[in-house]
């Protein structure tokens, strides 16, 4: 009663176009980050209990929990959180955000685009499915009159992963959905492209009919109007700026299902750094992004959960120029609704480089990354069969029973 | 004679004016004394077919210049594609006096460290878009945009942004219509590539070393074989031991590439299963070189991305045989594999299959309004909401061509069109009367004239249907285009606006036709 009450007092907030925007009041919203150019996870949840760690990154590695301001963030008697990490930390204690070792796809090309294709389209290696994952996870729930406010991609390009959805957005920012014409003329321009776009029997006329869609249901949302709760504090950079929207859709109950975003420049083959420097500051914007966003959705946690996932962890040991390159297995993060939290699940593989056939490759994966993103959606009770075709399915555990 | 001293005059007075005042005189200059002026009558079509030479202009430029279509008509198009070959003969010299004029795009990479940043990013992002826009070696443009892409360099990593124009111009513009192996040396020894893929930091001076690998790998992956091609892990690891060594001068030399033997791995290396003897030093690079961009993968790979950005997303197999048997018969003359591929019946077959990207769908509706523009950053900024701004991919593998990603920036590309027409685009001058009255002569907006004008064949049903209804819920403000107290020399911006037929014209930009190519 008290939560139907607080949507409603929101959704009063908001001024809105001429059609009411309440489909879908109260469903879940899945979260996708992208950590684009395969995040060196090793030293995000660092196996501080393995010597082994330490002689293969001499330079970079987290020093194990102790009383050096550097030092790792205990999360068990094995692993440790980057110290940048540590707004996530009481969410991980609470029992609200989880972790899986050893997740990754069987893309032996070491390629951020094969693997980030293939990963986005959700299929194995060398066997195409049509679409992305979340496309056809949102083909599936076209029975809930999905609008194009339910898949959002925050910035100016739609992810691989959402190809074939039904619907689609790519915004920066909810202030943009205008045309900047007079009142009295937006009608009939929006009546005009409607038209065309309907007529298209190309691939635009479904883009097309949603921006027209878009534009008349989100006339005027105020940025302004727009307080986070709980005192949370959204950073200026692009990502914290993004999930604040992803937020602010989430409270005005527009029917988002999926939103997604990325945090590009992970690559770090070169000078990546330890507790501090290039690959801390991308970890620092991740964890104060990701706190906020949970803070500020205090309220709504019980509906929404965000993942973060990489195309490939990075090579066990660091290279010459103090960086690593590309790797393999990575740690996966899953935070919010349904999530078993407050523990890193899957096997740890050791700090045995897995080779290729020829040549070298990185951490041992343990965990199809398919079975997780699959568990999360079962959650959602999502027939994932269909969405992941030929998976043998093999539950990491990180979704709690419901 | 007349027009150099004419330039030179120019040069003159711009040196004391202030910078706006520069900008019209050049504007005038170009328009009325160089060729940029709307002509007084254009060439229109009736055919429901999208005409041959608006096709070649829409693929081989970035669509076509009031008037442009006529030159071809009476040139042909096949000589057309041999002068756009040969780009070093064609007089660019309107395009020169609004491009060459930002000084740091013609430095050396260690001079530009006196400049700050905002000032480079400006400068190259204003000349890139400028030449698309107004040069007549079209072309070239198009294939300097292909290579800035297929070797990508994001300004916004390490020192990139003081290195870029001069790679831009070095290894890019230089070597777009050559051969493949020169412009790909040429990125391997460019300052940017060095720092972009971290080869100045691949080293090996110690037993313990292992290589960087980030850019053996994109070498391989992205600029020669294809992530398919048939090289292996240990491939990749074995080109970024034979390029270890390669440097980067420091504080009195900033941008001077050397080779330090000391930093390389001389030991004996094995690529794609020839072998590369110990002790090559330097001449490694020259070794992969021959190795790399004379396999059959290469020809092949490079072929289907140029099929991809002149035919079709799902490339012609017969065509790309063709094409990449004339990469291997030339050892990688891109000229000659162009004119093949231009000429291709699969070209002139592919019409209007093509989704323009954001940057293409802007410079294209400049170009078709014939439009005087400085590429301010009011300009830029549409690139930059639509995912385009040019120099600011991310990643290696450049922006993408496919259609997928970019069917969301349709909200963007509408509200461009609409304030471009409308005037709203601020230092973008547009002539909309002007241009309707060129298209629909005398007498009031046809509809059927001015679509067949932007999309190069007859209008369907719907778009006149479209149109039509539009007029009837905002009908012109201003009766017909024919009244005579209309003074031609006369600046457009000083009359009243006509705003729903701008917003008509803006609503051709808009259609689903016209953001294919």
């Amino acid at each position: 009663m008290g939560e139907e009450r607080s949507r409603r007092a929101f959704l009063s907030k908001l001024v809105l176009g001429t059609q009411q925007v309440v489909e879908n009041a109260g469903g879940h919203t899945l979260v996708c980050i992208f950590l684009r150019g395969g995040a060196d996870t090793l030293n995000m949840v660092a196996p501080y209990g393995d010597p082994t760690y330490y002689k293969v990154r001499p330079t970079i590695a987290i020093p194990a929990p102790g009383k050096k301001p550097n030092s790792g963030l205990k999360l068990d008697d094995f692993y440790a959180f980057h110290p940048k990490l540590a707004p996530l930390l009481p969410i991980f204690h609470s029992g609200e955000l989880g972790i899986v070792q050893g997740v990754g796809t069987d893309n032996p090309t070491g390629s951020h685009f094969d693997a980030q294709d293939q990963m986005e389209h959700g299929c194995a290696y060398g066997m195409p499915v049509n679409g992305g994952w979340l496309g056809r996870y949102l083909r599936t729930r076209v029975g809930e009159q999905l609008t194009p406010l339910s898949a959002v991609a925050i910035g100016e390009v739609i992810p691989e992963s959402f190809r074939g959805s039904p619907v689609t957005t790519a915004i920066r920012a909810i202030d943009q959905i205008h045309l900047d014409l007079p009142a009295e003329d937006t009608d009939a321009v929006c009546a005009a492209l409607s038209k065309m776009y309907a007529a298209d029997v190309g691939i635009l006329k479904e883009p097309g009919s949603s921006t027209v869609q878009l534009l008349k249901r989100v006339e005027k949302l105020k940025s302004k109007s727009y307080k986070a709760e709980q005192g949370a504090v959204y950073a200026d950079d692009r990502f914290s700026q993004g999930l604040k929207e992803i937020a602010r859709l989430i409270k005005a109950d527009v029917g988002l299902e999926v939103a997604c975003l990325d945090l590009d420049g992970w690559d770090t083959h070169f000078f990546q750094g330890g507790a501090e420097g290039l690959q801390a500051s991308l970890i620092d914007q991740l964890a104060k992004g990701m706190s906020a966003f949970y803070k500020d959705l205090h309220a709504y946690n019980r509906r929404v959960t965000t993942i973060a996932i990489t195309e490939f962890g990075r090579r066990i040991y660091e290279n010459g120029s103090l960086g690593t390159d590309h790797g393999r297995g990575f740690a996966f993060f899953a935070m919010g609704a349904g999530v078993s939290g407050g523990k890193v699940h899957g096997l740890y593989p050791g700090l045995q480089d897995d080779q290729y056939d020829l040549g070298p490759g990185g951490m041992k994966i343990t965990c199809d990354y398919r079975s997780v993103l699959a568990e999360i959606l079962a959650w959602r009770k999502a027939p994932t069969a269909e969405i992941f075709p030929g998976l043998d399915m093999k539950p990491p555990g990180l979704i709690v029973a419901s | 004679m007349k027009r150099r001293s004419l330039l030179k005059a120019a040069a003159v007075i711009c040196g004391a004016a202030p910078l706006a005042a520069c900008e019209d005189f050049y504007s005038g200059v170009t328009r009325d004394m160089m060729g940029q002026k709307i002509p007084d009558n254009l060439e229109l079509f009736s055919d429901i077919n999208i005409d041959p030479i608006h096709h070649l202009l829409s693929r081989a430029a970035y669509g076509p210049w009031p008037g442009e279509l006529d030159e071809v008509k009476t040139m042909g198009i096949k000589k057309w594609i041999d002068q756009q070959l040969e780009p070093e003969k064609i007089d660019d010299r309107a395009c020169d006096v609004r491009a060459r004029r930002f000084e740091t795009i013609h430095m050396e990479p260690g001079s530009c460290f006196e400049f700050k940043k905002e000032v480079l990013r400006r400068d190259i992002v204003r000349h890139t878009l400028l030449r698309a826009i107004y040069s007549k070696r079209q072309l070239l443009e198009v294939m300097v945009s292909f290579w800035t892409d297929h070797i990508n360099i994001n300004l916004d990593k390490g020192d990139c942004i003081y290195l870029k124009p001069s790679d831009d111009r070095l290894v890019i513009r230089k070597h777009a219509l050559g051969k493949f192996r020169d412009l790909i040396r040429a990125s391997a020894l460019s300052p940017a590539m060095l720092v972009y893929l971290d080869g100045k930091d691949n080293r090996k001076s110690g037993p313990h070393d292992v290589p960087n690998e980030n850019y053996a790998r994109e070498l391989l992956e992205l600029h020669t074989l294809g992530v398919h091609g048939g090289y292996s892990q240990k491939d990749v690891f074995e080109v970024a031991r034979c390029l270890t060594g390669w440097r980067l001068k420091g504080e009195w030399e900033r941008g001077v590439v050397y080779f330090d033997p000391a930093f390389h791995d001389n030991g004996e290396k094995k690529l794609l299963a020839k072998t590369i003897p110990a002790g090559g030093g330097e001449k490694d690079l020259d070794r992969i070189l021959d190795i790399l961009t004379r396999h059959p993968s290469c020809a092949k790979y490079i072929s289907t991305k140029l099929v991809q950005k002149f035919v079709a997303d799902d490339p012609p197999t017969s065509l790309v045989e063709s094409c990449a048997a004339e990469f291997s018969r030339t050892d990688g003359d891109i000229k000659s594999v162009l004119r093949v591929l231009l000429n291709s019946t699969e070209f002139q077959e592919s019409k209007g299959g093509k989704l323009k990207r954001p940057f293409h769908f802007v410079v294209s509706s400049l170009r078709s309004l014939g439009a005087d523009t400085h590429a301010h950053d009011e300009l830029i900024e549409y690139l930059q909401r639509m995912g385009q701004a040019p120099f600011q991919y991310p990643t290696p593998d450049g922006f993408p061509e496919e259609p997928g990603p970019w069917l969301g920036s349709l909200l963007w590309r509408w509200k461009f069109a609409l304030a471009l027409t409308r005037g709203q685009v601020p230092h973008v001058k547009v002539q909309i009367r002007r241009l309707a009255k060129s298209i629909c002569g005398e007498g009031d907006f046809d509809n059927t004239k001015l679509i067949s004008y932007f999309l190069g064949r007859r209008p369907t049903d719907v778009e006149l249907q479209t149109l039509q209804e539009f007029q009837k819920k905002c009908p012109p403000s201003i009766p017909s285009l024919s009244r005579k107290d209309e003074d031609e020399n006369e600046d457009e911006e000083e009359r009243p606006h006509d705003a729903h037929r701008e917003e008509l014209l803006g609503l051709i930009l808009c259609t689903p036709a016209f953001q294919r190519f």
